[in-house]
């Protein structure tokens, strides 16, 4: 769990640069409330680091695993090795693997380490207009680590992006907002149904907590994103529904993430429930066609390229 | 698809100075020079050879007892020189005792026939081959003048080391990598008449006569702990183009004269008659080709009187240039180019490098324009046709030097930008010029020459978005210095502060001061692994138990031996200096060198205002993931013993893939940024400086230290056992200072930073990194900020130098298969670029394994890593 000192951190990927103007250094933070069928990190969802394995990296005859866990959950089988409902994701296979192929997603990371690791690349933001994105998982479910990890980074001068899912108290995130200088916002689907339906809750927060940030005067930049997925939440009703709610917020653009699929190759690591969805990436055409769409609703949707 | 076939229109980017990229038309003359010259079959050149041979058998006859008693020993050196060849056999040490006895007496003997000072004979022979050598005028060109006989050719050197070719000679044409043409008589005539003549005076022969270790030849070829190259010849210089433009070769004759009259020694007289002699030539072959020039007008003029006009107006140009000074920036850049091709009918060729091209070019660029003689375009094509002329040009490599230099780069230099050397500090040099360079190399996209471009913090944004848009075009030009890394790294070495802010790049990556130095910048390379790999062979080093030191000891040692290995390299070198310096002297190469004159000697006894011998030290990153390796599982985690260790390494991990396993997966790799392994690369780095430094070359210069390996990397690679980062026996080694192939993994920021560590004012003769880019990340004006905003982030970081390989993998992938279909894939391999087709099939696969980096380009990151 993350306190002050230390949070769960997955992922800290460099030369990012799809996520905030720049050159970027991403924290991915691990734990979040949604469940988002179409969720790229299935990897984040539990709060607690997590075993992960990967088949296509075991070495043939090794078997250095079999004999090390507590709870028998370690299966003598190159293609179904982990036992999931006896894995307590202790960790105790990890060190015997010597091909990567049993890791554990997520450890702890303090402020100082993580001041560090993203510091590593400030000449590049400099040189860049970049800087560091919090992402995840949610990461204002971290707010407390946040709360004293923003002020140091913003002392050093750092560019700090928040990707968020909205869906938390607001008070997780009021204490965030005086060091943070961009926040890119998911808004996932319209309607209260579909919302609940697609990611396991309904909208009333992500609403809420939206309209909140956009009556503030100051504080960081705010830009809506869209994950778009074809056939879950692009329909004519879900569009309807979304642009209503976005145009009585007063908001004119959002952006639209065009979707991809490589999650679901993630899944057969994983101890999840998550299932594949088998969409396969929509025709070249179809991102014009939803930012007409969206036009015709009177929002401006936009799909990069 | 990142090609690099006639590149499509640039963008509508504002080019430096307002120059839009779109705003020079299409040039079909220079498609027309690119498509002949891509079309051309490598020939071997014999010319210099034979016209050489003929005039020295003349003007430094051999005795007449060598006549007689010789030819027996040439057929036992040959035999012995074809048996070590072919199975890498070393030869018998009471061989190397005959021969090194015979050699000293045909010494003797031929320094008692001698009725000249060597240097005049030299330069009369050169003298002779200039007023021999065919000259032959291609379509659409606007300059001429022939590095070979061939459009594009070798040439051999009997005088340095072509007698290495000579078991190879019957197989050229048909060799797999590179095969060159060569005709029955060539082969007769080499054989017959040039390697039995030069067998005994060649530098080559003689080196060996200097050297107190009698196994010097052997070492030479054994390629496993160090490799020296300057029995090839030295040449890796910057001639003094700007002073043949201000002075011409008669203002630079007048200079000798002068010099002549107030000669101190009669080998000052002798340097100074025989500079008068070279210069002489240079003059009457200005004038020949100036003849050729008219009489191919006049034989044109019914049939192609366009092209008749073109001819005259070179004919003009060539009774001009290079005898006086340059009017016109046609006459300018046709001087340069005469006098690059005479230096190559002396040195062999090997980063014979063109300088500050726009600083020194300038004014007479500014003038024809300011006087409406020139326009933009023209400009464009004339640049074009020096770059095609640059491209003429192949070094002659045996099967053994493919190996260790694959891609057939002669390292021409040409250097851009930056700031000016005097006046106030820093002011930015650039100019109109800087981008015409960059424009018409855009349009060339030849293996050759290398593109440098200067860079530091006021760098003109336009011109970096022009060669950033370039650099994400592929072919890996321009290559990239950081002016503010490398200035202090020259001063360190006792360059002036003036001389080092002119700094330009001698070859692929060599930093060195143009037109006064003599560098000597390629002379040799170090496998940095060998040498660890000798200590770790140590059985009481394999025994150590005790962890706390065990580091500490290892290092030690590996100091200790790498010191060794230095002093061996270095008194391999200076033998090879010392015999450069009495048996090959370059006359008309030392008058166009600063400081030669006044000092009335060659650039082989130290004429030079500056000189300095460059080695390398090569596999930085396998020594560093090494001892990280050890640290991290013998001494921290206790996993397992150093001597259990080694065992696996002996076994080339044979039964040991978990432990091998481990050590490529799971331990960090220099390249990463996690700190160890960088920390290491560091202090081997500094350590390999620091020894190489202790050493002072024949001429009194400084031995200066470089990372860079060309395709060392692979024959090392191929000599050497496993090591303890993982690496299997016999894969290549890391290039230059980039991280293990795959080590790249934490993304371009990560493997950029590492490098920094490894750089600073110890670096004295230059770096290669070696950066393989997605042409979806660096491709187009977005790609071009990216890449922009990567470097000058790397540069302020403390990086010194980057290049970049802008390939997709498919397409290298498409390339190794179908050769054909990618003729003109222009990759960039080390300090230097080549067709991918030239390439050696262990380089291709290099190759796509670098472009394969574990992460090919910057990450979606909604994605996480999992």
């Amino acid at each position: 769990m993350s306190g002050a000192d230390a949070a769960v951190v997955f992922d800290v990927q460099r030369f990012s640069i799809h996520d905030g103007p720049g050159i970027r250094t991403v924290v991915f933070f691990k734990g979040c409330a949604l469940a988002c069928r179409w969720c790229q990190n299935p990897e984040s969802r539990r709060a607690q680091p997590e075993l992960a394995y990967h088949a296509d990296r075991c070495l043939p005859g090794c078997r250095l695993c079999v004999s090390v866990c507590p709870e028998g959950a370690i299966l003598d089988r190159m293609n179904e090795r982990v036992r999931w409902d006896a894995c307590t994701h202790c960790g105790a296979c990890v060190d015997t693997c010597p091909s990567d192929a049993l890791v554990m997603v997520g450890e702890q990371w303090t402020v100082e380490r993580l001041l560090d690791a993203v510091l590593a690349d400030r000449h590049f933001y400099e040189a860049s207009g970049g800087g560091v994105t919090l992402s995840g998982g949610e990461p204002v479910l971290a707010s407390d680590f946040l709360s004293a990890f923003l002020p140091r980074a913003k002392q050093a001068g750092l560019h700090l992006t928040l990707e968020t899912s909205g869906h938390y108290p607001f008070a997780l995130l009021e204490p965030l907002l005086p060091e943070l200088d961009l926040i890119l916002f998911d808004v996932k689907a319209g309607g209260r149904e579909r919302h609940l339906d697609l990611v396991g809750h309904d909208n009333h927060q992500v609403l809420a907590n939206l309209e909140r940030l956009l009556a503030r005067d100051s504080g960081p930049e705010l830009e809506l994103r869209m994950p778009v997925v074809p056939g879950l939440n692009d329909g004519d009703a879900s569009l309807d529904q979304l642009c209503a709610t976005l145009r009585g917020l007063g908001v004119e653009r959002l952006t639209l993430l065009p979707y991809n699929h490589l999650w679901e190759a993630k899944l057969a690591r994983l101890d999840t429930k998550q299932t594949a969805l088998g969409i396969s990436p929509p025709a070249k055409d179809y991102y014009r066609a939803l930012e007409q769409r969206f036009a015709a609703r009177g929002v401006t949707g936009l799909a990069p390229g | 698809m990142q090609t690099v076939k006639m590149g499509p229109a640039p963008s509508a980017a504002v080019a430096n100075h307002g120059i839009p990229a779109s705003g020079i038309p299409a040039l079909p003359r220079l498609e027309r020079l690119r498509e002949a010259i891509l079309a051309a079959p490598y020939g071997l050149c014999t010319q210099k050879a034979e016209l050489m041979t003929e005039a020295m058998r003349v003007e430094a006859p051999q005795s007449r007892l060598a006549k007689h008693l010789a030819p027996l020993h040439f057929d036992a050196l040959r035999k012995a020189l074809e048996d070590n060849l072919a199975s890498g056999a070393p030869v018998e040490r009471w061989q190397l005792q005959m021969s090194k006895r015979l050699q000293e007496l045909w010494l003797r003997l031929d320094q008692r026939a001698q009725t000249q000072p060597l240097v005049v004979s030299f330069a009369k022979a050169l003298a002779h081959t200039l007023a021999r050598a065919e000259l032959q005028i291609h379509a659409d060109e606007l300059l001429v003048g022939n590095p070979t006989r061939h459009r594009v050719g070798a040439a051999l050197h009997p005088d340095y080391g072509g007698m290495l070719l000579m078991p190879e000679l019957d197989r050229l044409d048909a060799r797999a990598v590179n095969p060159m043409r060569t005709t029955p008589g060539q082969r007769w005539r080499l054989e017959h008449e040039v390697f039995p003549f030069w067998f005994s005076r060649s530098v080559m022969a003689r080196g060996p006569l200097f050297a107190a270790d009698l196994e010097l030849p052997n070492k030479l070829t054994e390629g496993r702990r160090f490799v020296l190259t300057q029995f090839a010849g030295i040449s890796h210089v910057t001639p003094d183009f700007p002073r043949v433009l201000e002075l011409g070769f008669v203002g630079i004759r007048e200079q000798l004269r002068e010099a002549r009259r107030d000669a101190r020694s009669d080998e000052q007289a002798a340097f100074y008659e025989a500079g008068e002699i070279v210069a002489s030539a240079v003059i009457e072959f200005g004038a020949r080709w100036s003849r050729r020039c008219a009489d191919e007008a006049r034989r044109l003029e019914p049939s192609d009187p366009a092209r008749a006009a073109e001819l005259r107006e070179l004919a003009q140009i060539l009774a001009r240039v290079p005898a006086h000074p340059a009017r016109s920036f046609h006459e300018a850049l046709q001087s340069v180019i005469s006098t690059w091709v005479a230096v190559h009918q002396e040195s062999f060729q090997h980063g014979v490098s063109f300088g500050r091209v726009d600083q020194y070019l300038w004014p007479y660029y500014e003038r024809d324009l300011a006087a409406g003689r020139i326009d933009r375009a023209r400009a464009v094509e004339l640049l074009g046709c020096v770059l095609a002329k640059a491209s003429e040009q192949l070094p002659l490599f045996n099967q053994m030097a493919t190996e260790f230099f694959s891609g057939l780069s002669s390292a021409s230099g040409l250097t851009l930008g930056g700031t000016t050397n005097h006046g106030a500090t820093g002011a930015d040099a650039s100019n109109e010029l800087t981008s015409l360079w960059l424009l018409a190399y855009d349009r060339m996209r030849l293996r050759q020459p290398n593109l440098h471009l200067r860079l530091h913090e006021r760098s003109p944004r336009a011109l970096r978005e022009l060669a950033f848009e370039i650099i994400g075009r592929g072919g890996g030009q321009p290559a990239l210095f950081n002016e503010a890394q490398i200035i202090p790294a020259l001063r360190e070495l006792g360059v002036s502060d003036e001389d080092a802010r002119n700094f330009s790049i001698v070859g692929c990556v060599e930093w060195g001061v143009p037109y006064s130095s003599f560098p000597a910048a390629g002379a040799g390379f170090i496998s940095l692994p060998a040498v660890l790999d000798e200590v770790l062979r140590e059985p009481t080093l394999r025994s150590h138990v005790a962890l706390s030191s065990l580091m500490a000891t290892i290092w030690s040692a590996f100091c200790e031996r790498l010191a060794e290995t230095v002093c061996e390299a270095v008194a391999g070198n200076d033998a090879i200096e010392r015999a450069h310096a009495q048996c090959r002297p370059t006359p008309l190469l030392s008058i166009l060198v600063d400081g030669c004159i006044e000092a009335g000697r060659d650039v082989t006894q130290a004429g030079a205002r500056y000189d300095s011998t460059g080695i390398q030290g090569v596999g930085l990153a396998d020594v560093a993931d090494s001892l990280a390796a050890i640290e991290e599982l013998v001494v921290e985690q206790g996993r397992l013993s150093l001597a259990e260790l080694m065992r696996a390494v002996d076994l080339d991990f044979r039964g040991h893939d978990q432990l091998r396993s481990r050590l490529v997966e799971k331990v960090p790799k220099y390249g990463q940024d996690h700190g160890r392994p960088e920390r290491w690369a560091a202090e081997v780095a500094r350590a390999y400086a620091e020894e190489l430094r202790r050493h002072r070359n024949p001429r009194g210069g400084p031995y200066a230290p470089g990372f860079w390996s060309m395709t060392t990397h692979v024959g090392f690679g191929a000599r050497l056992g496993a090591l303890p980062s993982g690496r299997a026996a016999g894969r290549p080694l890391a290039n230059g200072v980039s991280p293990t192939n795959g080590a790249d993994s934490r993304g371009p920021t990560a493997s950029l930073l590492a490098v920094t560590g490894v750089g600073g004012a110890h670096v004295s003769n230059g770096l290669a990194l070696n950066e393989s880019l997605d042409p979806q990340l660096a491709g187009g004006p977005t790609g071009a900020a990216l890449v922009d905003a990567l470097t000058r982030g790397y540069f302020a970081a403390g990086g010194m130098q980057v290049q970049y390989n802008v390939i997709d993998v498919n397409e290298l992938i498409d390339a190794k298969r179908y050769p054909d279909r990618h003729r003109g894939l222009v990759v960039r391999i080390s300090g230097y670029s080549a067709y991918f087709n030239d390439l050696t099939p262990t380089m291709k696969d290099e190759l796509i394994a670098r472009a394969s980096h574990g992460r090919p380009g910057a990450q979606v990151s909604t994605e996480g890593a999992l």
